[in-house]
């Protein structure tokens, strides 16, 4: 084994209260490609930033061949020939693929070689095996050509560590190939590859050695050949907190509300077909992006599907807009608080009545302040919203506060069918159980719940039926009680083994 | 919770510009004894009057989160249209209905480019400004047109109500009636939370679209307004009436506290940012400074405004510090 290029030695990372690296270390050596698994929020994105000078640790070291630096910056980090690239390309559309290549090259001469630049760009581009033209516009490419740049600009900077975070997540079949040939190519060049992914298969294809991370916290390092895709699974999940998150025995659930065939949008999902009864709580889950939140999204009017039929009980609906879904009785509790949540600079009670707010008004057109007080302060005490003043500015109230006053605003309306995208994400646990009663009680007065959410203990713990998606496809299905971790997981992986009915 | 006291409500911005109008007041009371007086008052409204209605209407579109440019061509546009067709043997009654009609129309034209088409409107309306002052020099050239009927002229000077003329009158109605709408309606809460985050609206199921367009042809409308009115004082129409107004009017808006990027911002702050403005440039032309050196005040001020919260934060954030050091 060769000295490692880069250590990551201990490193600690808080956000507030939650801990995204827990003491976690990792070692990438010359001439290897190092798999990093982990479910969502297991800490991967906080270790890049750390990596790349993004976010400085608040414990640990970061040692480069053997000596320990410090990356105050990201330009920092690229001088220790530390490169990474993300998921979404970061290109200059309007500059040519020689250009975005040497975007960073600053000891220039004041004016550019231009017949150098695109014999160099060439020269990189074919170390890599591809072929793109150094003349084109970065903006005219693919994807998986813009990534290419990405790379190629990194090896032009003499990279010798190279992130890859969820290279693959937007590329076809045919580009992952490529990709995986670029790869290779690095490691026979002595590069270092972290290649980060959620799809095992890939995992177990191109990787030397994999590190699984679960709440930031290093679980284990081995070569790829030492372990198998159900263990990696069984790692990703395993939790010590079994009995926490206790299943409640299922509501008496009624007739079919809300029923969803064939339902089709191009490029977000395909296909999908479901019900939900009264009082039912169904979750949808899978990883980010396997299209879950666009299913919601078309059932809220946000963007319509292309093909398919909906109905609310019984009756066939179109839904076109928001207003339209809120008019059958469809409330939709995003994942985007700050975006597309609340708007933080309005009070709490703005908040809370927008979408019902014609219904506070007289004929003039005027609102009721105090029916709008009379009802947030309702929601207050129900939701147990720990604000000294519902006329302050949303934004003043804590995560867990800002959720319940997006839940108030949505239960507001009076749903039959509730849509809710990741519930409880970034709030602390103790808000996320109030959340999760919240959710219970009103399945057990009756409402229709579909729940998004990443978080599998939360999953397990509220749904009657959990739906896994994966590509934008359901790919199974579990009754309350035979969902588990792995079970679940396997599927939104898509790794080899049991699948179920 | 601690209550808010004298000092936290000076903090905010419509208590600094309280003070400094109270100042303004106090520096002009003591240098000239005309000053106070009611008509005195009154004539510094009457030069301005067309600016400070259309200034009522910008708080709205700015708090929107948009911004209207071409208010001051389509003053122009609704003007000669009105002198056009009078001039054509149409009564001064019906000319001023067309040229409200006009008003309505580019309103509409430009909402339709916002808010179906999408494009931002500081694009739009920045076209629109052209456009509409190129068809109000082509209907009137420079010549002007006058001779209008006796009544019209006095709509702009003759007090009808006490010592006020019409053009104050409706300054004041539309006042009291966008104060409303912004404190009270539903409409204007919707407004906020437009400016405020878009996406949070059309999620709630507010109908963005239409509530910009309402604004946008609320703005043409009462830019018609403020030019016919224009007319009427001053007695003749051309096809340059109003040039450059819309800086002006934007200046104010902004001086009053609505910010540039929308969702804050008061109909108080607009008025007082008005009389601000007003008995600024009257008590500098009372002390002979010329209206170049006015106007360049006016442009300090205006950039104070934007900086004031940065300079408070930067305070605030200063205090903390002594106050870690030594606590």
């Amino acid at each position: 084994m060769t000295a490692p290029v880069l250590e990551m030695r201990e490193i600690s990372k808080a956000f507030g209260n939650t801990r995204a690296l827990d003491a976690f270390s990792i070692s990438l050596e010359p001439g290897t490609i190092h798999a990093l698994v982990g479910e969502n929020g297991a800490g991967k994105s906080t270790l890049i930033k750390v990596m790349m000078g993004i976010h400085q640790p608040d414990a640990g070291s970061i040692v480069v061949d053997g000596r320990e630096v410090t990356f105050r910056t990201t330009q920092e980090a690229q001088a220790a020939a530390l490169a990474a690239i993300y998921q979404e390309p970061m290109v200059f559309p309007d500059l040519d693929v020689a250009e975005n290549i040497f975007i960073n090259h600053h000891a220039r001469p004041a004016f550019v070689r231009w017949r150098a630049l695109y014999d160099e760009a060439s020269a990189v581009i074919k170390r890599l095996g591809v072929s793109v033209d150094p003349r084109r516009p970065a903006g005219s490419l693919t994807l998986a050509e813009q990534q290419t740049v990405e790379i190629a600009r990194a090896i032009s900077l003499d990279a010798r560590v190279l992130i890859m975070d969820e290279p693959s997540a937007s590329l076809s079949d045919h580009e992952v190939r490529r990709l995986f040939g670029i790869a290779r190519a690095l490691r026979a060049a002595g590069v270092a590859v972290l290649y980060i992914s959620h799809r095992l298969e890939e995992v177990f294809e191109i990787a030397d050695t994999v590190t699984v991370m679960r709440d930031g916290k290093h679980v284990s390092t081995r070569p790829i050949a030492d372990i198998t895709e159900e263990r990696v699974v069984a790692e990703m999940v395993g939790r010590d907190m079994q009995g926490r998150f206790k299943r409640m025995p299922s509501a008496q659930t009624g007739d079919v509300l809300l029923r969803v065939e064939g339902l089709s949008r191009a490029g977000a999902f395909h296909d999908v077909s479901f019900t939900v009864r009264k009082g039912e709580i169904l979750c949808f889950s899978g990883l980010v992006g396997a299209g879950r939140t666009d299913v919601a999204l078309a059932l809220f009017g946000i963007a319509p599907p292309d093909h398919g039929r909906i109905e609310i009980a019984g009756q066939p609906v179109t839904i076109s807009s928001p207003a339209v879904a809120q008019r059958h009785g469809i409330a939709y509790v995003s994942e985007d608080r700050r975006k597309l949540g609340i708007a933080m600079a309005e009070t709490v009670t703005a908040n809370i009545t927008l979408p019902m707010l014609d219904s506070y008004c007289g004929p003039l057109g005027l609102v009721d302040k105090r029916a709008e007080s009379a009802d947030a302060d309702t929601f207050r005490e129900r939701l147990d919203i720990r604000a000294a003043d519902l006329n302050m500015p949303v934004g003043t109230l804590s995560g867990g506060n800002q959720q319940k006053v997006m839940l108030a605003k949505w239960l507001n309306t009076k749903p039959r069918l509730l849509l809710v995208d990741e519930p409880t994400r970034g709030i602390d646990i103790g808000a996320k159980a109030e959340v999760h009663r919240i959710i219970r009680d009103l399945a057990a007065q009756g409402v229709a719940i579909v729940i998004i959410s990443s978080d599998l203990p939360e999953v397990l713990s509220l749904a009657d039926r959990v739906i896994v998606m994966r590509e934008g496809r359901f790919v199974g299905e579990f009754q309350g009680e035979s969902a588990t971790d792995e079970s679940v997981m396997h599927l939104a992986v898509g790794a080899a083994g049991r699948g179920a009915a | 919770m601690k209550g808010s006291t004298f000092i936290d409500r000076l903090a905010t911005w419509e208590g600094f510009l309280f003070l400094v109008l109270v100042l303004l007041i106090l520096l002009n009371a003591l240098s000239t004894p005309f000053f106070l007086t009611v008509s005195n008052q009154i004539n510094l409204f009457q030069l301005s009057i067309e600016k400070v209605i259309v200034a009522l209407i910008m708080t709205l579109v700015i708090i929107n989160g948009e911004i209207d440019l071409s208010v001051a061509s389509i003053m122009g546009l609704a003007a000669t249209t009105f002198g056009w067709v009078f001039q054509a043997g149409i009564s001064a009654e019906w000319a001023i209905v067309i040229a409200l009609t006009i008003g309505i129309i580019c309103g509409a034209f430009n909402a339709f480019w916002i808010a179906w088409a999408g494009i931002p409107s500081l694009v739009v309306t920045l076209a629109m400004l052209i456009a509409y002052r190129g068809f109000a020099r082509v209907l009137v050239e420079d010549r002007g047109i006058t001779d209008f009927p006796e009544w019209f002229d006095s709509l702009g000077q003759a007090p009808i109500l006490g010592p006020f003329p019409l053009s104050m009158l409706i300054f004041f109605t539309l006042l009291v009636v966008l104060f409303v709408v912004l404190q009270r309606s539903a409409f204007g809460r919707k407004l906020y939370f437009i400016g405020s985050n878009r996406d949070v609206a059309e999620y709630s199921g507010v109908n963005v679209r239409r509530i910009k367009a309402t604004i946008f042809i609320a703005s043409g409308l009462i830019s018609a307004l403020a030019g016919i009115l224009f007319a009427a004082r001053v007695g003749s129409v051309r096809g340059d009436i109003g040039v450059g107004f819309e800086l002006d009017i934007i200046t104010i808006v902004l001086l009053g506290g609505v910010s540039i990027f929308g969702g804050t911002g008061t109909i108080t702050g607009t008025v007082l940012a008005i009389l601000i403005v007003l008995n600024l440039r009257n008590g500098m032309a009372l002390a002979n400074i010329t209206g170049h050196l006015q106007t360049g005040a006016l442009g300090i001020l205006l950039i104070l405004s934007v900086m004031v919260p940065t300079i408070r934060d930067a305070g605030q954030r200063l205090w903390r510090t002594v106050r870690g050091e030594t606590g």
